[in-house]
């Protein structure tokens, strides 16, 4: 059936000025919101509410599987800062904030690793003003981080801190730095923090082939590289082989490369619309139940049943049209058939 | 160093010998070994995704107070990790199976909050089948592509085969998606579709896909106007131009006519497989690892270019759009190196090889905005 062009014009038209209105209109809206939010969040007792059922949420789900390495893509902290008339700066700050929130949730639910997309290679050509602030930013946030890991009295006590990506690339005060915090946190056990810190999946793959090789011209032990190994290799170390979620904030529907060899075989990859900043307890947190409801029901199924029968027996849907097999001679007899000669 | 990639071309991909009427290869399995992400393994349905299995499921945690994670894939052999119990320190064990309670109503509220979700997602899918049908007629399948501001270069689409008791399923069913999808991409103007699946059953089935995709695009321009295609497998090194033309081996990844010199080819088709992704790296490495060891290679010179090139030759260049047929993201093993800056595209909820998902993702395509590290 063909829909005649002109009905498709209007569809078409009506589709974008209802799209741009909408998000126009969504924006105004969750601007409000927020406004409003922040106000009754600056009554104590609400705030107090406020955390204790994020806190009992939390705790709820914590119980159930929970992802081991969580990855996290901050794109849009340019964008929200724009929106708002900032500084990019400022931008750039609210992200840093957001992430040590998450940060904090995350450990609260037992996830083992976080990975975060600090910085990518490609970044390097951006004006330089930009990039000296980000340097600056990132070595203020380390510092921070590194001084809560060691505190006992932090949420974030005990978690170790890694920054990995082409260290060549940073100047020797900031390698020094990075080494510094590295040495001061890696006791900690409980919870590993992955900073890409200039980063991108490929780089990180070339990194492991030149290692790999160089391995082999000393070890002279060819041919004994396979995937396992090659994995192990990896910037990331045990936590390379798979990054079970993928968040990436902002719409962009693509990895931007980033986690290539961790997601390409069985990760859950969420898209969000929502920049970075504003990327809040709760999006995140049905994002982590959705991956929990479905895992439960997979290890569930795993559980109980075999290989064979997972590939055999998963035929159609049941929330598909049901489609039974009938055969002919369940069917009523159909009329006399009568030749109108009026032969037998 | 255009001498090292022919070196490097015969030391891994010697030759296949064999009459290429069927092309076997023993490392690929018979059926699927491949776990899709827990979203995507449930929502593809069957007799064991049933609503009252979930619900057992569901349930079953209550019961199942020693959780243990099933498949700790994330160890990989070898290393070891630190193990803690955050758990059992600080909390009761009758705090406990409250907590366990409670998650499972979470669980059941989000169920069926879900299950709306994907009847809602369903019904859209109805409409938008409706809103876009190509009516097996290229001319409005460019009508549609023409109002875009742009197209992909190169399209990649990754095809699951489906059981064999349902509506498309089977091989045959397989290769009735992978051609339908290559009419539309003739259609659409694109010169370049990859074709993935995870057990390498397109490449397996070679001639019975090309007698596919004439018998399409015949259907579609008329069996006097059938465009030219080539079909090519970039693990193997071999293209196989229309119909019955001749095979032949080509050394570049660019677009060669074939026997009809007079017009070019209209679609490059090539057929990847999970056997392309991470395992093509790693031989790469093993090759590059010999080759330095004979000092014809030294390990400076292992750059991104020499290694993009490579890969480039051994599976073909990185597509620009990426969609996928299934309910839920699932990229199945898709060659990591190639997925680099590739748009995806999916619909919820969506089981099938339909139509809407492809011209719904050159739309989404058309109104991409790349920016690398900007």
């Amino acid at each position: 059936m063909k829909v005649p062009s002109v009905i498709q014009i209007q569809f078409v038209a009506l589709r974008r000025l209802l799209a741009e209105t909408k998000e126009q209109f969504c924006f105004a809206i969750k601007n409000k919101l927020r406004r409003i939010f922040g106000w009754i969040m600056s009554f104590s007792l609400f705030s107090w509410l406020y955390r204790t059922i994020q806190n009992f949420l939390i705790k709820v789900l914590s119980v159930g599987p929970v992802p081991e390495h969580v990855s996290f893509i901050m794109d849009g902290n340019r964008r929200y800062a724009k929106s708002r008339k900032l500084p990019v700066k400022k931008g750039h700050e609210a992200g840093g904030l957001t992430l040590l929130t998450l940060l904090y949730i995350c450990k609260r639910l037992g996830v083992r690793c976080v990975s975060a997309y600090a910085f990518s290679i490609e970044n390097f050509n951006r004006p330089k003003e930009e990039v000296d602030t980000l340097m600056n930013l990132f070595t203020i946030k380390l510092d921070e981080f590194a001084k809560r890991a060691n505190d006992y009295k932090d949420p974030l006590y005990g978690s170790k801190i890694r920054i990995v990506g082409d260290q060549s690339l940073l100047s020797p005060g900031m390698r020094e730095k990075t080494a510094k915090v590295e040495e001061i946190t890696k006791h900690g056990g409980d919870f590993t923090l992955y900073i890409c810190f200039p980063y991108t999946s490929r780089n990180d793959i070339l990194h492991t082939i030149q290692g790999s090789v160089q391995d082999c011209l000393q070890n002279k032990s060819q041919s004994k590289i396979d995937i396992k190994k090659f994995t192990n290799k990896m910037y990331m170390d045990f936590y390379s082989n798979k990054c079970e979620l993928l968040i990436r904030t902002s719409g962009h529907r693509r990895l931007s490369d980033y986690m290539l060899w961790q997601v390409h075989e069985n990760a859950t990859i969420e898209f969000s619309d929502t920049l970075w900043p504003n990327f809040s307890f709760l999006a995140m947190y049905l994002m982590i139940l959705k991956w929990s409801f479905f895992c439960t029901i997979q290890r569930y199924n795993e559980r109980n049943h075999t290989l064979f029968e997972r590939v055999y027996e998963g035929v159609p849907s049941i929330l598909k049209r049901k489609k039974t097999s009938i055969s002919l001679h369940q069917f009523p007899n159909p009329p006399i058939s009568v030749s109108i000669t009026g032969e037998d | 160093m255009p001498t090292m990639i022919k070196k490097d071309d015969k030391t891994m991909d010697p030759p296949n010998e064999k009459p290429h009427k069927k092309i076997e290869r023993d490392d690929i399995p018979e059926s699927s070994n491949h776990i899709p992400p827990p979203e995507a393994s449930v929502l593809r349905g069957g007799k064991i995704n049933s609503k009252t299995r979930a619900m057992k499921a569901v349930t079953s945690i209550i019961v199942n107070t020693d959780e243990k994670p099933q498949k700790s894939s994330n160890k990989v052999d070898g290393a070891e990790k630190p193990e803690t119990g955050h758990w059992s320190s600080n909390i009761g064990k009758f705090e406990y199976i409250f907590y366990k309670f409670l998650l499972v109503m979470l669980y059941i509220c989000f169920g069926l909050l879900r299950y709306g979700q994907y009847q809602y997602n369903k019904m859209k899918l109805r409409i938008f089948s409706i809103i876009y049908n190509h009516a097996y007629t290229p001319q409005l399948i460019r009508q549609d592509v023409v109002s875009l501001k742009k197209i992909p270069k190169r399209l990649a689409a990754i095809l699951e085969i489906k059981p064999v008791g349902d509506v498309g399923g089977g091989v045959t069913g397989l290769l009735n998606d992978a051609s339908e999808i290559v009419c539309w991409t003739v259609s659409a103007g694109i010169k370049h579709l990859v074709l993935y699946d995870y057990d390498g059953l397109l490449q397996r089935n070679v001639p019975e896909l090309r007698k596919e995709i004439h018998s399409n695009l015949a259907k579609y321009f008329g069996p006097s106007h059938v465009p030219n295609y080539a079909v090519k497998i970039p693990h193997s090194n071999k293209t196989f131009y229309n119909l019955d033309g001749i095979e032949s081996e080509t050394d570049s990844g660019e677009v060669v006519n074939g026997n009809d010199e007079g017009s070019g080819i209209a679609i490059e088709v090539s057929l990847l497989s999970n056997r392309d992704g991470r395992e093509t790296i790693v031989d790469l490495t093993k090759t590059m690892a010999e080759l330095c060891s004979v000092n014809e290679l030294s390990v400076s010179d292992i750059t991104m270019d020499l290694v993009d090139s490579e890969l480039k030759q051994l599976v073909g260049p990185e597509p620009d759009l990426l969609l996928y047929f299934g309910p839920s993201l699932d990229l199945q093993g898709f060659p990591p190196w190639h997925i680099r800056l590739t748009e995806f595209y999916w619909e919820k909820d969506n089981n099938e090889v339909i139509y809407s998902v492809f011209i719904r993702g050159l739309r989404q395509y058309a109104g991409c905005k790349v920016n690398v590290g900007k």
